[in-house]
């Protein structure tokens, strides 16, 4: 008998070194990278996830999302697309619709400050950092 | 009677000849940010930004190495207040003039941030590159500039070892 195809959720990928998950907690909708976003070219996965989960808060209707980055190593400025990317489909959004990112992020890992910042600057008013 | 003056402390070089593949990047950037925290023990953070660049002008070079080494110099003179990451690998002609092409227009630009937007909002979002040459200017706080030698072309990024902070407009900063 063939094999059927495994059912995938595109609200949780992973990839050799990193992971993407769509999580709700006490505090809402929550958004968890994790590891070390470092392939050629991340977008082709993490692109799907991100449109995934835009078009999961416009139907929950949230105004803001937190995005976990707490325990991300690293990302290229391939997978920084990613960000970038989401950050445009906000824009794209009516106004009444859209909604914040708010980045969660890890002291240690010093490159997400800067990155984060230079992130703000393109997402004026869709981006916040803690 | 007068302090001594400290004694002058010699550069610290590091030198690393890899031959792909893309995997040993991680590890490097790991190395890189590890031995810059001891080499720039006068600068708070650089280590982070130093580790950044190094990742992103390898990643640049070794898709475009043609099989062959991709040579690492990293150099910190703290007397100087100088760092500098070099990456070489090999090129074709249309591949040095492109790079230099970009190279050009980036620093045409005098405002690192500026730059940076610019490209986030042009670079396509599904195609790999585009960003990290900006990413290296702003983020790492570091200017580009190219040099070609026998079929090889070297990427400097160079800058201040006691970089200051990282502000943006409106007074955040990193």
């Amino acid at each position: 008998m063939p094999e059927l195809p495994v059912p995938t959720n595109p609200l949780q990928v992973a990839d050799d070194k990193y992971s993407a998950v769509l999580a709700n907690d006490v505090e809402g909708p929550r958004v968890v990278f994790r590891g070390t976003i470092s392939t050629v070219n991340p977008a082709v996965i993490l692109n799907p996830f991100v449109d995934a989960v835009h078009g999961e808060l416009a139907k929950l209707g949230r105004r803001r999302i937190r995005v976990d980055l707490r325990e991300l190593e690293f990302c290229n400025s391939s997978g920084f697309k990613a960000f970038i990317h989401w950050i445009e489909r906000i824009a794209s959004l009516p106004e009444a619709q859209r909604y914040t990112l708010h980045f969660l992020s890890n002291p240690v890992r010093k490159w997400q400050r800067t990155s984060l910042l230079a992130l703000s600057c393109y997402g004026v008013n869709s981006v916040s950092i803690e | 009677m007068p302090e001594p003056k400290p004694d002058p402390r010699q550069p610290i070089y590091l030198m690393l000849r890899m031959k792909p593949p893309w995997v040993f990047i991680d590890e490097i950037r790991r190395f890189v940010e590890s031995f810059c925290a001891c080499a720039c023990d006068v600068a708070v953070n650089r280590e982070s930004q130093l580790a950044l660049a190094v990742h992103e002008l390898m990643q640049n070079a070794v898709p475009y190495s043609h099989d062959e080494e991709v040579d690492l110099v990293l150099e910190v003179d703290p007397d100087a207040d100088r760092v500098e990451v070099a990456v070489t690998n090999r090129c074709t002609e249309a591949e040095f003039q492109s790079l230099k092409e970009r190279i050009a227009r980036m620093n045409r630009e005098p405002d690192a941030l500026r730059h940076y937007l610019a490209e986030m909002s042009t670079s396509p979002a599904t195609v790999r590159g585009g960003l990290g040459l900006a990413r290296v200017r702003f983020e790492c706080q570091l200017e580009l500039t190219l040099s070609r030698s026998g079929g090889r072309v070297t990427v400097h990024a160079s800058g201040a070892l006691r970089a200051p902070a990282l502000k943006v407009p409106g007074g955040a900063h990193a």
